[in-house]
């Protein structure tokens, strides 16, 4: 926590607070972020996961130096944000939410304008551009006007945008929203491409559950504003219990769960009607042993299914409500998100 | 340090020759008043027939005729209207996210207010040097008044002119700018720019001579920076008969008006780019689009 910064910690966040003001006399103040304490290590894809209005964006935007927190400690590579916010700038490239870039102008421009601002000029730069236009599939529209651009093509040219100056370390707001399945797909191999090949650490937020399994090493569950649980996705699945076994009996059998619940590896046993539902640690190694037990006890097995956990499980027993209950609406830009993870189209 | 401010100009640059739509829209109202209401309106014509041209040129700031003394008012005013569309650009940067981005840079918050101050300032040029073109065109087109201007003007008369054209573009530059920063609507911006443009028109030596206003109007008229701007450009053009100060006296006065704007501009930009929501009047859009 001192002065000293860990040479493989590239952001260090120390009880973060953000308190917006109440907009008007009589209303409350909004806390976005209560209290966030989290570490980022080089290298790594984290993942700040949360429904909208967690508070994701919010610390994004302390982290790039956008907005000030109202207190707690930040630092990207060992500089605090609030002290030193411009050397923290060079460090970074930031990727929004939404599409900043420049209707008017064609993504090449966007991108040398952008590469400007950092300083950066010349034929490097503009092989550079022409690299990344290619990687992200725009290099036939790379000349072409932006507000000709296809939802999915702003997202790719956001990206590069952001990737124009070569930072070392990424922050992404809700990437992958208003993107279609391969456009994501796409997407999370670029990422990864980087992290792999480029020693890139990625900081992204995301609500899109599967995102997060799928794409990030490390997780922060973030929910109003406090982070409920940080790991791997696979320490986080099984912090819930691991799998669950689904055993259906024939009817009328004996009860299976005395049976079940002193075998090694098993937490839980809840029943409902012919079904067992039975929470342990190994699913797969458990299945024989259950069968077999139930046969010798007379009990007819009909089925047994291995329900491996799922980050909404991992949601659900953290907030006790379900993720796609929030009710939330993607902020997408144009067509909307192709509804995936739970996500709730609502709204024209 | 100088390519991020040169890579902001070249955006604004870009963006503008795709679009160059207010500089249009900059030039109707005076382009309008040069046609119809300078035709129409001859205040040599009211006077007694067989006045001496003297008498004349009296009144009229040593102009040969109104036309032309009403022409310059008309550069200045072309000015001010193409300034009205200099605060625009920052309000659709706030709202679509472009200045976020920009802010996400090592640029410095100087270089971001100081870009578009340059640009615009010289591009709100544009209109009045059409102003100027177009009202000599009219001189030579029969049955119709124009720009007539003494044999006796000099290269320097031009570019004393010319400065003082730069700096009033640069002065209202700088105040709709600052208006811009401000403002988190176009409509809001608008609103304010409209409700000013004919107050400061009218309140000016733009259209009508001050000697023939009521006197309390002769004061405010005469610290309008158009009027201080006008007198300029009228004794570059016309001579400097009959002026109380010389023409180094307005000038100071233009560049305090210019030194004021460009102050408030920066003021207002610099909480408008500032990071902390709680003193930002920035805050409640930006914390508005966080919450969401």
């Amino acid at each position: 926590m001192s002065g000293s910064p860990v040479q493989d910690v590239v952001i260090d966040v120390d009880d973060l607070r953000m308190v917006y003001p109440a907009p008007k006399v009589g209303t409350a103040a909004t806390v976005a972020v209560d209290g966030v304490t989290f570490r980022v290590a080089r290298g790594e894809i984290f993942g700040f996961l949360g429904p909208n209005g967690a508070g994701k964006t919010t610390t994004i935007s302390i982290l790039t130096t956008l907005l000030q927190a109202t207190s707690g400690r930040a630092s990207v590579e060992g500089i605090d944000v609030a002290t030193r916010p411009n050397d923290v700038r060079r460090k970074l490239g930031l990727v929004f939410q939404r599409s900043t870039a420049d209707e008017e102008l064609t993504g090449r421009e966007n991108m040398t304008i952008q590469a400007g601002l950092y300083g950066r000029r010349g034929p490097a730069v503009d092989r550079r551009i022409t690299e990344l236009l290619t990687q992200m599939d725009l290099a036939a529209v790379g000349d072409r006007l932006v507000k000709t651009y296809s939802g999915g093509m702003r997202r790719r040219l956001e990206l590069a945008v952001g990737m124009v100056h070569d930072p070392k370390l990424l922050f992404l707001d809700e990437p992958t929203l208003g993107l279609d399945p391969q456009g994501r797909a796409g997407f999370w191999r670029y990422i990864r491409s980087l992290r792999d090949s480029g020693g890139v650490t990625v900081f992204m937020t995301t609500h899109y559950l599967d995102e997060a399994d799928q794409l990030c090493d490390r997780i922060a569950v973030i929910d109003h504003g406090k982070i409920i649980a940080t790991g791997t996705p696979k320490e986080l699945k099984d912090g819930i219990g691991g799998d669950s076994l689904e055993v259906a009996v024939a009817a009328g059998a004996a009860d299976l769960s005395p049976l079940v619940t002193s075998m090694p590896g098993v937490k839980a046993v809840s029943r409902r009607d012919d079904t067992y539902r039975v929470k342990c640690t190994n699913g797969e190694q458990l299945i024989p042993k259950v069968v077999l037990a139930a046969e010798q006890a007379g009990i007819s097995v009909r089925g047994v299914m291995v329900l491996k956990p799922t980050l909404e499980e991992v949601f659900l027993e953290l907030t006790g409500r379900a993720y796609r209950e929030e009710g939330e609406v993607p902020k997408a830009e144009k067509n909307g998100s192709n509804g995936e993870a739970g996500v709730v189209e609502a709204r024209p | 340090m100088m390519l991020p401010v040169a890579s902001l100009v070249r955006r604004e640059y870009l963006r503008w020759i795709r679009a160059p739509t207010w500089v249009i829209s900059g030039l109707m109202s005076p382009i309008l008043y040069l046609l119809l209401f300078g035709q129409a309106f001859d205040l040599g014509k009211l006077l007694p027939a067989g006045t001496p041209p003297a008498e004349l040129a009296a009144v009229l700031s040593g102009a040969p005729n109104y036309f032309s003394y009403f022409a310059v008012g008309m550069v200045a005013f072309a000015s001010v209207t193409a300034a009205m569309f200099s605060g625009t650009g920052i309000i659709f940067d706030k709202q679509l996210g472009i200045l976020q981005r920009v802010l996400s840079t090592p640029i410095s918050r100087r270089s971001v207010f100081l870009s578009s101050l340059t640009f615009r300032g010289i591009l709100t040029l544009i209109p009045a040097f059409l102003v100027v073109g177009f009202a000599l065109l009219l001189a030579h087109v029969p049955d119709v008044a124009g720009l007539t201007v003494g044999s006796g003007v000099t290269v320097l008369n031009a570019a004393q002119f010319l400065a003082a054209a730069l700096v009033l573009s640069v002065a209202f530059t700088a105040l709709f700018l600052s208006f811009g920063f401000a403002a988190q609507r176009i409509e809001s911006y608008f609103g304010v720019v409209t409700i000013l443009q004919l107050p400061i028109l009218l309140t000016s030596n733009a259209m009508y001579p001050t000697s023939i206003m009521p006197t309390w109007l002769q004061y405010i008229v005469a610290f309008n920076p158009i009027s201080l701007a006008v007198n300029i450009m009228r004794m570059s053009l016309f001579g400097t008969a009959g002026y109380p100060y010389s023409a180094a006296v307005y000038f100071a006065g233009l560049l305090a008006w210019a030194a004021l704007f460009i102050g408030l501009a920066m003021l207002l930009a610099s909480r408008a780019l500032r990071t902390n929501p709680a003193a930002s009047p920035t805050g409640g859009a930006l914390s508005d689009a966080i919450a969401q």
